[in-house]
């Protein structure tokens, strides 16, 4: 399955991003821990969307081959998944004026790139097309995967505020990465907003897909709607318990970290039980694409 | 050629080769500075000069012209202190050309002051030039090396750890306020006791930005008058527990034999905070704070010790960031001093 672009292969794009983003991580890193010096936000931010940029190209000549997005199988789900937490930091993440999110951001996706590319089987086999003739499951799609970014932001930033909790609590406050992170109550607040934005973008998701399985119950497999059901709750009691203050930063930052984790698992789950909309769904895959 | 790369010197009296009680010998007030520059401009063989004098220093940059020897400005230099050449020998630096712009360059940095990366006489350095360029003491060449020497000292600040990290207690705890709540003017700070050590902490964390103060004391007389002359709300140490929950940063140095602040009282607040974190400055010998306070999530406790470490710490990173800035400044002295000679070659040919 290579869909060329602009001379390149979806995947080779995908590994030139994968490799902006790690010269990124490492870049900023060792700026911080070695020259002891923050790399400015601008050259971060370039940098991150440059790759961010050459994903989407990648993304998109494999999308072409679908003539929608391309969420067909572990690879693309994962891949849609750090190209919205890139989206997540370079749309919003000014906003917020966290130091060293850039590096953060791009460590995750470097590592959740290099895993999907690394495990070959996540990439097969491709069923096409996926959404059949809806546009709306394509959406429910997406924005569930979107939302999986904002949580995968959301759990950078918690290890943020753990890390830096964590060195007040210990006295260690000379050297490492606390001189560059932000304040406590800055993560606090940051991390509160980003679970309203991923939660909201869920509901939505949820709520179009709900309508499309009320009306053919047979389209959903229980682990699937098990698997999504059981991520909403997690992300609604997580959400409701902090507005009444009944958990604290900590606990709060731990929960976030723990369910996004538990999501990832089931996107397996997701991607395993998804079933066809379309009776050329089952068809072995379409030879190699000339999109260019 | 090699005369003119003496033409540029520095004499320093400072505290890495004079003891306080020499150094107090040679300080000047502005009236002697003043003189002491009439006295070197009256001469011709003088052609630039500027004066730095500060608590721990004082310097004296000068440009000869091509027949005078740096001896000459020590001599005028023992003239104005009324002393020997020998005597006033003891107790200096020397250096002239290269080496003078590499002085310079570290002294303006941070480098040379005797707590390391302070940043306070790299405007002190500044003043004393403008004051020099403002009389007409200073010309090409002095112009040159401050104006050069100065961006290089900012390099230096922003290039390496030097001066980063606090090295005094009261701007240590401050340090970590604004590392728990980021900008300081929504967090309300509450000093427990008026002693010396709590007005400074205050006085800090008002130039950072907080607004909000309460000044508790055991007698309200005494609250209701240090909260007039340092700025807040009087309190009465006894109803702490009223009022506690209010306050975001707590700075306690009480001379009291039990705690003032104890776990339940925490406790008691914490539920009333609705998870905004309490940062705890224990100030007070024997402590003001149980320990125990700290084991909530949320409460960060810093005591005497803790801080010191801190500000140990701090100066010892800057200590080692040194090397790095000393390396800097070599390679750019060397840069500015070989520009102004290349300048001066060009313009004998010129001439």
């Amino acid at each position: 399955m290579n869909n060329i672009l602009f001379g390149l292969a979806d995947k080779q794009w995908i590994w030139v991003a994968t490799v902006v983003f790690a010269s990124t991580f490492v870049l900023g890193s060792y700026s911080a821990l070695k020259l002891r010096r923050k790399t400015g936000r601008p050259y971060i931010l370039g940098l991150v969307t440059f790759g961010w940029i050459l994903q989407t190209i990648g993304l998109y000549a494999r999308g072409l081959q679908y003539g929608g997005c391309p969420l067909s199988n572990q690879f693309e789900l994962v891949q849609f998944m750090v190209w919205s937490a890139i989206a997540i930091y370079i749309f919003v993440g000014p906003a917020f004026r966290v130091s060293l999110l850039g590096v953060f951001t791009s460590g995750f996706a470097c590592v959740f790139s290099i895993l999907s590319l690394v495990f070959s089987h996540w990439d097969n086999p491709s069923r096409e097309p996926i959404f059949g003739d809806s546009p709306w499951i394509e959406t429910h799609a997406a924005l569930a995967l979107f939302s999986y970014g904002v949580f995968g932001v959301l759990t950078l930033t918690s290890a943020m505020y753990l890390l830096q909790s964590r060195s007040l609590k210990t006295k260690k406050v000379v050297g490492g990465l606390f001189p560059f992170l932000p304040s406590i109550v800055e993560l606090v607040h940051i991390n509160r907003r980003l679970l309203i934005m991923g939660f909201a973008i869920l509901t939505v998701s949820l709520a179009i897909g709900y309508k499309y399985f009320i009306e053919d119950l047979d389209s959903v497999l229980a682990v699937k709607l098990a698997a999504t059901i059981a991520v909403w709750i997690a992300y609604a009691v997580t959400l409701t318990l902090r507005q009444k203050f009944a958990l604290s930063s900590k606990k709060f930052a731990w929960a976030c970290i723990g369910i996004f984790l538990a999501a990832l698992l089931s996107l397996a789950a997701v991607n395993r039980s998804t079933k066809t909309t379309s009776p050329q769904a089952d068809l072995a895959p379409a030879p190699p694409a000339e999109v260019s | 050629m090699s005369r003119q790369h003496d033409s540029f010197t520095v004499i320093s009296i400072n505290h890495e080769i004079a003891p306080l009680e020499v150094r107090e010998r040679y300080s000047l007030d502005d009236a002697k500075v003043e003189a002491l520059y009439a006295q070197l401009h009256a001469n011709p063989q003088i052609s630039e000069s500027l004066i730095l004098n500060t608590c721990n220093r004082f310097e004296l940059y000068t440009e000869c012209a091509s027949e005078a020897s740096e001896r000459f400005v020590l001599q005028e230099l023992a003239k104005s202190y009324g002393v020997e050449i020998a005597e006033l020998e003891q107790h200096l630096h020397l250096r002239s050309g290269r080496e003078a712009v590499q002085h310079l360059i570290e002294v303006s940095a941070g480098l040379r002051s005797q707590i390391t990366g302070e940043a306070e006489i790299f405007g002190q350095v500044k003043a004393a030039y403008a004051v020099s360029q403002d009389n007409g003491y200073a010309g090409k060449t002095i112009n040159r090396v401050f104006q050069k020497g100065f961006q290089a000292a900012k390099l230096i600040r922003n290039s390496t750890s030097v001066g980063e990290g606090q090295i005094n207690i009261a701007n240590v705890a401050v340090d970590l306020a604004g590392k728990i709540f980021g900008e300081l003017n929504s967090a309300a700070a509450l000093s427990l006791g008026t002693g010396e050590i709590g007005e400074k902490t205050v006085k800090a964390l008002r130039s950072r930005g907080a607004k909000t103060f309460g000044i508790a004391s055991r007698s309200q007389a005494r609250a209701e008058a240090v909260a007039q002359e340092w700025g807040g709300t009087p309190r009465l140490l006894q109803d702490l527990e009223t009022y506690l929950p209010e306050y975001d940063i707590v700075i306690a140095s009480v001379g009291a034999e039990e705690a003032v602040i104890t776990r339940k009282i925490v406790k008691n607040c914490f539920a009333r905070r609705k998870g905004r974190p309490l940062f705890l400055i224990d100030l007070g010998l024997p402590r003001n704070i149980e320990q125990c306070c700290e084991d909530f999530d949320n409460i960060f406790l810093y005591n005497l010790d803790d801080l010191a470490t801190i500000a140990d710490e701090n100066l010892a990173q800057r200590k080692q960031a040194v090397v790095d800035a000393t390396a800097i400044a070599a390679q750019k002295s060397e840069f500015i001093w070989n520009a102004i000679l290349k300048r001066r070659e060009y313009e004998q040919k010129q001439a």
